[in-house]
């Protein structure tokens, strides 16, 4: 390693000005120091605090694992390059060593500079970043030196050797905590074979002790599946923002960096109350970014902080506490159900049908609903221009129609066979037609009718005795017909008749 | 003839096309190409799942934009007639018994009622006011009502009182414009708007929402109570009158046959198209089927707004008069627009601002004057529809836009001639009747004076979440797509249907 032709600084001396002295000579030396020492005084004085900030840091930052394999690989070559270059064969290699030495210090540089950005901004705090980091920085500067005592001090051979090598090691140390930070602590080993894992003494990493909550006490089965749900994605060993974890009750109770966030018996002084309980737009706001606990949720937590906030609380030892699926307090609607699925079914069925009709006869025949199968059938909007045959028209999906309102069209007792198909009919409005008696006495059949109109029509009381036959029957309108207010009534109709 | 006019309104496309239209044409058409083809893929399939999912489809086809379309869920109620009485009523005079607040009439009122609150014209220390009139229970619901309604008193076992309505608004356009728009301000489209772009209307020969006016004056809010909002104006509520032309230049001048306007109307119909195609406006849409709803009524309007064919009996029921502009006509229009198909009857009453400010804002007089004047036809509509079987797929709603003080007013701090009460948004009384309602029913109270909810407030917005769902519609999916949020008439805040009212 003593065969190092000094390409970079042959012309130096000839260029300098006498005196210029150390300074002019080490020029570009000191220019590419200055970033690893400020990129060392960022991680010094400005560490990852486990806050994540969404800024040009961040976005810049994310470029650190891309970057990060460029210093790794340069550095790398080197021995290979002095190595190779020592045999005569490959003694022009030795050319080249200096630039990748240089190469390797700047994008080390470059390179940690990332990763500050990264680690400041990306919510990471602990050991591991910090480990990962430091050794980073070192790692720049450790190039550096190898590219100083190469380039300019050849005399210390034996210094540039050792500092190559620790290089080295540097890489592999600060590579293997990288990947343990966007991997998992165990990535190299999660998958090694058990013989090999028995003979290198590696053990599976298992949950600490008591991490596992007892179900049966109200931590367990009521505090730690909320935790669980909303918290530890941000707050568990893999990511633990702020120091804090709350993915087993020792370290929930032993707090974050700011000290403990549950205070036993004390629900104001709580911290980690105090911010489930923020607005979701206010920065100490938990869980960042995302929907606030639910007030069930939140009444679960205050409860258990107010008894003690102990892991030995019996499950049913706090009765008010809100059950896990909350009765609603007040009354609440529901839309008819509607097996979505049959209907769907029934619509292709008679869907063509009922899109020729609906083209004939536009504005006038639909479903009931967006989602159902029955049709309601208005016919009044047309008048005297609806008769019997345009009825007749819609004998083919009479069985759907549930509400026929034929009211003042020309519609007469002819239809009395199509009515009467309309088997499923549930109201039928015939006010202000020319039906009957005739036309009534043939609807016995229909079982599913609640509601008929033969408002302003000569309907006598000769149909009630029909009508009171029809089982679901609950509304019958008579004004305006032969049937007197006063009459005698069959008792089954008493309170439906409407004069 | 019809050539002609092509020609012209091609000639008129051409100068329309200026340089800059070429120019963002030329710009923008490359970079639309590349986004079409290339974001074709990944738009399509979400738009469907938007679609099936969090929305409701309400496209129709462009020449019938007000075709029916069948509710999202099966509805209660088909149709709605909104009888508003501007000004807002007195409950204290009509619904709500007070005894205590008779007992301390004439004592000053507490101070724990003004502190922190803002009156129209209350200042100082106003006296509290006692019921003007007397009040009795009626019927099987037990009811309390004054003697003012002698004839609605006979149909209250068919009305639901929600007696704890709550507002925002103390001055009347706001408060109206929240009752009939779910916002205060200006801009937003009216329920009947809403109702007729979520469920179009079946008769189309007459407007789907139609607004009657009497009481000598137009509410406050003006026509924005009854605008489209930002929902295309083809939805906007259509002001007819209750004599002579019901609308305004609908009949043809004289020397017009109906032939000849069907002529100008083609041709009219096909310049609009070729401006259409041209610039894509929605609104030039609207501008055609306006003219042809416009020819179509021509006959079906003055038909059914002429309440000559009503038989005698049936007009004296309602106490309506041919040719007068008034209430009981209006009433007797109204049932026979919604026999007729109409989706949205709104009816607007004004006069009921009875702060005491002269005799025609009195309690005692003028207030009187308005009792008489909707209690009869209100009565006969009610008692109309349930004998035509129309109350049960009809909701009925009698309201004003929010209520009165249980102190009298003193504006200026003087003792007034007449006696008159102020604003309160706090509470008041509102009446539904009809289909999938609870009928004798009532719901919400207020303290012993009639001045703030003690139980169960309503807010605006879950009124018209309870009158959606009684129309099949989850108010959540009742929306449109308007500066980037889906709009719905019960805006942003959580809405409740008023479940309890519901029978």
């Amino acid at each position: 390693m003593n065969l190092r032709p000094r390409m970079s600084d042959e012309n130096g001396p000839s260029m300098n000005a006498p005196g210029s002295g150390l300074f002019k000579q080490f020029r570009l030396g000191f220019a590419m120091l200055a970033p690893i020492l400020g990129v060392a005084a960022l991680v010094a004085l400005l560490p990852p605090d486990g806050n994540e900030r969404a800024e040009w840091a961040q976005f810049i930052g994310r470029f650190h694992p891309l970057v990060v394999h460029f210093p790794i690989a340069l550095l790398l070559v080197v021995p290979i390059l002095e190595l190779a270059g020592s045999s005569s064969r490959f003694s022009y290699l030795h050319l080249s060593t200096s630039f990748f030495l240089g190469l390797a210090t700047l994008s080390a540089t470059c390179a940690a500079i990332l990763g500050w950005c990264l680690g400041r901004t990306g919510g990471y705090s602990g050991w591991l970043i910090t480990q990962h980091m430091w050794a980073g920085v070192l790692l720049s500067a450790v190039c550096w030196l190898c590219w100083l005592l190469r380039t300019r001090m050849p005399a210390t051979g034996k210094a540039y050797g050792i500092a190559l090598v620790v290089g080295v090691g540097l890489v592999a140390w600060t590579g293997y905590r990288g990947g343990q930070l966007s991997l998992g602590a165990n990535h190299l080993t999660e998958h090694m074979p058990a013989g090999l894992r028995h003979v290198l003494g590696v053990q599976h990493s298992t949950p600490a002790l008591g991490s596992i909550a007892d179900p049966h006490t109200f931590y367990g089965a009521r505090v730690q599946p909320i935790l669980a749900a909303r918290c530890i994605s941000c707050h568990s060993a893999d990511k633990h923002k702020g120091d804090l974890r709350l993915d087993n009750y020792r370290l929930l109770m032993r707090g974050g960096k700011d000290g403990p966030v549950v205070l036993a018996g004390n629900i104001q002084g709580s911290d980690l109350f105090r911010r489930i309980t923020l607005p979701g737009n206010h920065d100490d706001f938990m869980p960042k970014g995302k929907s606030p606990l639910s007030a069930d949720q939140v009444k679960v937590i205050e409860l258990w902080i107010g008894a003690g906030a102990s892991d030995r609380l019996a499950v049913d030892a706090i009765r008010s506490a809100p059950s896990t699926a909350a009765a609603p307090s007040v009354a609440e609607v529901s839309f008819d159900e509607i097996d979505r699925g049959a209907a769907a079914k029934l619509r292709s069925a008679i869907g063509p049908t009922v899109a020729e009709l609906q083209k004939r006869y536009p504005n006038i025949i639909d479903y009931e609903s967006r989602g159902s199968s029955d049709l309601r059938l208005n016919a009044s909007i047309l008048g005297s221009k609806f008769g019997d045959k345009d009825l007749e028209a819609f004998a083919p999906v009479a069985e759907h129609i549930i509400l026929a309102d034929l009211s003042r069209t020309a519609v007469t007792d002819r239809s009395a066979v199509t009515i009467a198909d309309m088997k499923r009919i549930r109201v039928l409005r015939l006010a202000n037609t020319g039906v009957t008696d005739a036309l009534l006495l043939r609807l016995g059949t229909l079982d599913e009718l609640e509601s008929l109109n033969v408002f302003g029509t000569t309907v006598t009381p000769a149909v009630l005795g029909t009508m009171a036959k029809l089982p679901k029957l609950a509304h019958l309108y008579v004004a305006q017909t032969a049937i007197p207010s006063g009459g005698s009534i069959p008792p089954n109709l008493s309170g439906k008749i409407v004069f | 003839m019809n050539d002609a006019a092509d020609r012209e309104v091609r000639m008129a496309l051409l100068q329309a096309q200026t340089r800059r239209h070429f120019l963002r044409t030329l710009g923008g058409g490359l970079g639309t190409l590349f986004v079409g083809t290339s974001m074709a893929q990944y738009a399509s399939p979400s738009k469907d799942a938007a679609r099936s999912e969090s929305s409701l489809d309400f496209t129709r086809d462009e020449s019938s934009p007000l075709s029916p379309l069948p509710p999202q869920f099966p509805a209660k109620v088909r149709r709605v007639i909104y009888l508003h009485m501007a000004g807002a009523p007195s409950q204290l005079e009509l619904f709500e018994y007070k005894p205590d607040l008779k007992r301390l009439d004439g004592q000053d009122c507490p101070a724990s009622f003004l502190a922190g609150k803002r009156f129209a014209f209350i200042s100082g220390v106003p006296k509290l006011l006692g019921s003007q009139y007397p009040f009795h229970q009626v019927g099987q619901s037990g009811h309390w009502i004054s003697d003012r309604l002698p004839h609605l008193e006979q149909h209250l076992d068919e009305v639901c009182f929600i007696k704890s309505m709550r507002t925002d608004q103390f001055n009347h356009a706001p408060a109206q414009l929240l009752v009939h728009t779910g916002n205060a301000r200006l801009g937003y489209p009216s329920f009947g708007s809403w109702v007729l772009y979520g469920l179009g209307t079946e008769n189309q020969n007459l407007p789907g929402f139609i607004v009657l006016l009497s009481g000598g004056k137009s509410p406050d809010g003006g026509k924005q109570l009854w605008s489209s909002g930002f929902l295309p104006s083809v939805y906007q509520g259509v002001q007819c009158r209750s004599h002579g032309e019901p609308v305004l230049y609908l009949d043809d001048p004289p020397g017009v046959t109906r032939s000849l306007r069907r002529t100008m109307l083609d041709a009219i119909d096909r310049i609009n198209q070729h401006t259409y195609a041209a610039f894509g406006n929605p609104e030039t849409v609207t501008r055609i089927a306006q003219y042809e709803m416009a020819f179509r009524m021509q006959m079906d309007a003055t038909d059914a707004m002429d309440i000559h064919q009503e038989p005698e009996w049936v007009r004296a029921r309602y106490g309506a008069k041919p040719g007068e502009s008034s209430f009981a006509n209006n009433c007797l229009v109204a049932r026979r627009l919604a026999e007729r198909g109409v989706r949205f009857v709104q009816l607007y009453h004004w006069g009921w601002d009875s702060h005491g400010a002269d005799a025609k804002e009195a309690l005692n007089l003028g207030f009187a004057d308005r009792c008489r004047e909707v209690d009869q036809p209100t009565a006969a509509l009610l008692a109309d529809l349930k004998a035509r079987g129309m109350l049960e797929d009809t909701l009925v709603v009698w309201g004003g836009e929010f209520g009165r003080t249980p102190m009298r007013e003193n504006r200026d701090g003087q003792v007034m001639k007449y006696v008159g009460r102020d604003h309160n948004p706090g509470a008041f009384t509102i009446w539904l009747a009809g289909g999938g309602i609870k009928p004798g029913f009532s719901h919400g109270q207020t303290d012993e004076m009639g001045y703030e909810i003690v139980r169960d407030p309503v807010e605006i917005r879950d009124l018209h979440a309870t009158m959606l769902y009684l129309l099949g519609f989850d108010h959540h999916k009742l929306n449109y797509s308007f500066q980037g949020l889906e709009q719905k008439l019960t805006s942003v805040k959580p809405a409740r249907v008023v479940a309890e009212i519901l029978g």
